[in-house]
């Protein structure tokens, strides 16, 4: 029978809710639920263990043995032993319960409990008092007590912290048998931990089951892990590379001054009257409707735009046609776009693809340095892409191109990041990836971001300052 | 009528200036663009090139003007719209080309004689004359003042690749050349370099060449092997099918698309590479239909390089010119009108490697016109690095345009001298493929070999294969492609 959840809404303790859960469990499915700290991931799995108030929705279809492991239940059995022991008045030592009565509570066969003690060779506790346990020890026997009590749906939040390699391969086994009759649900922080018999990923965000794959549809699992692994690992942007630094710049002059601008083709004017100063570490979200400029703009600051030399352009230093050539401006400027995408036609390996940040380059012309390289592979680990280093980038799915293309433009660690609608064309959890890229960049990096959208709504934490363009108008506000 | 230059040089100038061509190394370019930095650059002309070639200079951070005739800029036409949208400044002969230390002449051929007839009393004392084509110079023996430096800046591409590729930060091959008549201040090839650089072609490898070698090879090159033999394929090959019952769709398909599949092997790996795209008896079964083609044609591709040599084509080419064109038009014309180019692709799934199975007769026209057209261009002297250029290296962008838009695309594309010579030799090469024609059937093209099995005689493999890899085509394509992938780490 399925366990079904529609439109599921739960509060705890008024200090977490859960919103909008739908999700269907079938029998013979069993899933790992991730996401990032305080996604909300325990309290979905608590939930089918009967924690938390249901305030919206249904939830159909629960079985009567649901065995939970997890942190939150080991504090409760904890507490409640200890109310035991305070109600104890009697000026004796109490030993408490013991382990062997702890796993006998639930009526489970003997023999189950005697082989699974000595899988986890803890047959030396059975008459220890189970508060008097370590930490381990008590996670231990609450696994052993949870699978002896043959449960119809286990739910083991986090069941492999704190284990040895030993411990872990034999649990990881003793599941793999179990999961032949049982359902099993499973939170898990780390994705190389997912044992071969899961079916199924879900990924919480934000108090809500925000995406689900089955394991069998091989792209939609791993942009969900690699989603994960961007949301929730330690990882640092990576140091540039210095030799590539030609010269530094005045942090007193502006990045970017654009006076008087006015483009025009074939006789209409787009563009007119645009004043714009940009200073290092003024981080500005430029927004418009189609039409209004905003790329005219931005391929005057990149140099990409041919009537940069007959308007008043101040770009790092260099005044425009002054005999600057536009590789010393780009050396400058990191850029994505999904123009850029579609230009980055090139068969060539993600390293490469990486490195060629460097040089500005759209496909690889020059040899890189074994220092660049090594950058190129430390940013493809902080993608989670370290795996296909060598593989082709025209083979990758458009999402993976993106968050790529992110990474190159960052490599050299640019004075000004221009991100041209980052989250274009992208489906929603490859926009989830872009944006928590992006979020990882602007908290780690030096870089001052220029951030283009079509709707000023689709903000980014730290960026404050907005340009506003209108289609033919030549007073384009500033906010 | 014109005076040849290269009718006036002695047999020993002759053979050294056609066997100039070395293949320059990158640290020859370390001086980028320091000879032009400061220099006024004026280009006459506001086309494909000369507006790509600019922009690129520009980008470089040189500075950049445009001379237009004064009905271009009056009457604002294309080339005064092309130059103005870009933010250049646009002037008059009189206005731009007096302040010029460098002066791109970037017209089309024919304008040659009356472009530089009337700017050269205008370029001041000293100043330089760069060409993309040595045509004026070699062919109608155009006399430049004393004091002016003559150079020559061609990149192997069309103008839009010119500027794609380095926009990308790279460039296309280039080839450089002085003028040893017009170099009184020997500072002829700093100027070359520091232009290949300011475009981008010193990162895709740099040829110096002389202007004799440039347009004997050129010209030979584009009316043999890259256009007429792609042009006179694409009529017989479609005709072929049509005849036989395939699909005219799939027929237009297959050999519109066709040449740029199989071409791309070639780029990659050269003809070996093309033909062991084929299983063992395709392989087998294409060499020989491409030693008899090469049977056939030798006298054709003989008879180009000789009339190239002699001067023979380009006066019946000026003398077209001279006519209004009466022949190009009428040959533009009826190409318009021919079966291939007026049925449009079908919609077919053809995939990478059916190009190949069905197509085994196009890989062996490719496999004959390349190895005649260099070996022709070597027995006359032209030396192998020049010649893999213009056969081999170029090919595949050629059938790029194909690709595009059939051949209306790659005769608008090429130059009108291109153009001209590729209808020369479509109009011989018809006629002499007619009965060879004859015994052509749908395993070779269209339809595929129904081989049982893929078995082959050892013995006839071994020879194929050593007879493939051992043309000297393939030794110095093997150097060149080499070199280029040196700093094109990939393609």
């Amino acid at each position: 029978m399925n366990i079904e959840l529609i439109n599921c809404g739960f509060d705890f303790d008024q200090r977490f809710e859960l919103k909008n859960i739908n999700w269907t469990i079938s029998d013979t499915q069993h899933w790992v639920i991730t996401g990032a700290n305080g996604s909300g991931k325990s309290a979905l799995v608590a939930i089918l263990a009967g924690f938390g108030d249901k305030l919206t929705g249904e939830l159909l279809g629960l079985p009567d043995k649901v065995a939970l492991v997890s942190f939150e239940a080991q504090a409760l059995l904890i507490e409640r032993e200890r109310k035991k022991d305070d109600a104890d008045i009697m000026d004796v030592v109490a030993v408490g319960t013991t382990v062997a009565e702890i796993l006998a509570e639930d009526g489970s066969a003997a023999e189950e409990i005697a082989d699974l003690l000595a899988k986890f060779e803890l047959q030396y506790l059975l008459e220890r008092s189970f508060r008097a346990l370590s930490t381990g020890e008590t996670r231990k026997v609450l696994l052993i007590k949870a699978m002896a009590s043959q449960p119809e749906l286990l739910i083991l939040d986090e069941p492999f912290d704190g284990l040895d390699a030993n411990t872990l391969a034999m649990l990881q086994n003793y599941l793999t048998q179990l999961s032949k009759q049982t359902n099993i649900l499973m939170v898990l922080n780390r994705c190389d931990e997912i044992p071969a018999f899961i079916t199924h990923l879900g990924y919480m965000q934000q108090g809500t089951l925000a995406h689900t794959a089955a394991l069998t549809d091989q792209q939609a699992s791993r942009e969900l892990l690699q989603l994960l692994h961007i949301k929730t690992s330690d990882l640092q942007i990576p140091v540039t590379d210095i030799s590539t630094i030609k010269q530094g710049l005045d942090p007193g002059q502006p990045l970017v001054k654009l006076t008087d601008i006015a483009v025009k083709y074939d006789q209409v004017k787009i563009v007119e009257d645009f004043n714009w100063q940009i200073n290092p570490g003024e981080h500005w979200q430029l927004s418009g409707p189609n039409g209004s400029g905003k790329t005219a703009i931005l391929s005057l600051i990149t140099g990409d735009h041919p009537q940069s030399y007959s308007n008043d352009i101040f770009v790092f230093g260099f005044k425009r046609g002054s005999g600057e050539s536009i590789w010393q401006i780009k050396q400058y400027i990191g850029y994505v776009s999904t123009a850029l995408q579609w230009e980055y036609r090139v068969g060539t390996s993600l390293r490469n693809v990486i490195v060629s940040g460097f040089y500005d380059s759209i496909g690889l012309y020059t040899k890189a340095s074994d220092n660049q390289k090594t950058i190129a592979d430390q940013w493809l680990v902080l993608l989670g892409m370290d795996d296909r280093a060598d593989v082709s980038f025209n083979k990758l799915s458009f999402g993976d191109q993106r968050l790529l293309l992110i990474a190159r433009a960052m490599v050299k660690h640019p004075p000004l990041l221009i991100l041209d609608e980052p989250c274009l064309g992208l489906d929603d959890i490859n926009r989830q990836l872009v944006l928590a890229l992006i979020e990882k960049i602007c908290a780690g990096g030096q870089s001052t971001v220029l951030y283009v959208n079509h709707h000023r709504e689709d903000a980014i934490a730290g960026i404050e300052r907005y340009k506003e363009m209108t289609k033919n108008a030549s007073n384009n506000a500033e906010l | 009528m014109s005076n040849n230059y290269f009718n006036t040089l002695t047999l020993r100038d002759q053979l050294e200036q056609l066997g100039k061509c070395r293949f320059m190394h990158l640290n020859e370019f370390t001086e980028g663009v320091d000879a032009l930095k400061g220099k006024k650059i004026v280009v006459v002309g506001c086309g494909a090139q000369g507006l790509n070639q600019g922009l690129n200079l520009r980008d470089s951070g040189l500075d950049v003007s445009y001379t237009l005739r004064q009905a271009a800029i009056d009457e604002k036409r294309q080339s005064w719209k092309n130059a103005t949208e870009n933010g250049f400044v646009v002037g008059t002969y009189q206005e731009l080309i007096p302040t010029a230390d460098v002066v791109l002449n970037l017209t089309p051929d024919k304008q040659h004689t009356p472009v530089v007839n009337a700017i050269m009393p205008l370029m001041k004392q000293g100043a330089c004359l760069s060409y993309s084509h040595g045509f004026n110079i070699v062919e109608e023996g155009m006399k430049i003042r004393e004091d002016l430096t003559v150079i020559m800046v061609a990149p192997k591409c069309p103008g839009t690749e010119v500027r794609a590729e380095y926009v990308r930060g790279f460039g296309v091959p280039t080839l450089i050349a002085v003028h040893e008549a017009n170099d009184p201040q020997g500072h002829g090839l700093a100027l070359a370099k520091a232009y290949a650089v300011g475009t981008g072609g010193h990162k895709a490898g740099v040829l110096m060449s002389s202007f004799v070698a440039e347009v004997k090879s050129d010209l030979m090159g584009e009316q043999t092997i890259l256009c007429g033999m792609l042009q006179t394929g694409s009529i017989l090959c479609f005709d072929k099918m049509v005849e036989k019952g395939v699909d005219a769709g799939y027929a237009s398909k297959l050999v519109q698309y066709g040449w740029e599949v199989v071409t791309e092997a070639l780029k990659y790996g050269g003809v070996t590479n093309m033909l062991d795209r084929l299983s063992n008896p395709d392989k087998i079964k294409a060499f020989d239909l491409a030693e008899e083609l090469k049977l056939i044609m030798r006298p054709l591709y003989n008879k180009h390089q000789d009339d190239i040599i002699d001067g023979t084509f380009s006066s019946g080419m000026m003398a077209d010119w001279a006519n209004d064109d009466a022949n190009l038009l009428g040959w533009r014309a009826d190409t318009a009108e021919t079966a291939f180019e007026k049925t449009p692709a079908g919609d077919v799934e053809i995939s990478e490697q059916e190009f190949f199975d069905h197509g085994i007769l196009m890989v062996a026209m490719v496999k004959a016109g390349v190895e005649l057209a260099f070996e022709t261009m070597t027995a006359a002297g032209i030396i192998a690095e020049s010649a893999y250029y213009e056969s081999l290296h170029e090919t595949p962008l050629i059938a790029n345009t194909i690709a595009r838009k059939k051949l209306y695309e790659m005769n608008a594309t090429i130059s009108d001298t291109a153009e001209y010579g590729c209808y020369l030799y479509n109009h011989a090469c018809l006629p002499l493929l007619a009965d060879f024609m004859k015994n052509i059937d749908t395993d070779v093209i269209g339809k595929g070999t129904t081989n049982d099995d893929n078995g082959v005689d050892n013995a006839r493999l071994i020879e194929v294969n050593s007879a493939l890899r051992e043309h000297p085509v393939e030794t110095i394509g093997g150097i060149l492609r080499g070199h280029m992938s040196d700093m094109k780490a990939i393609v």
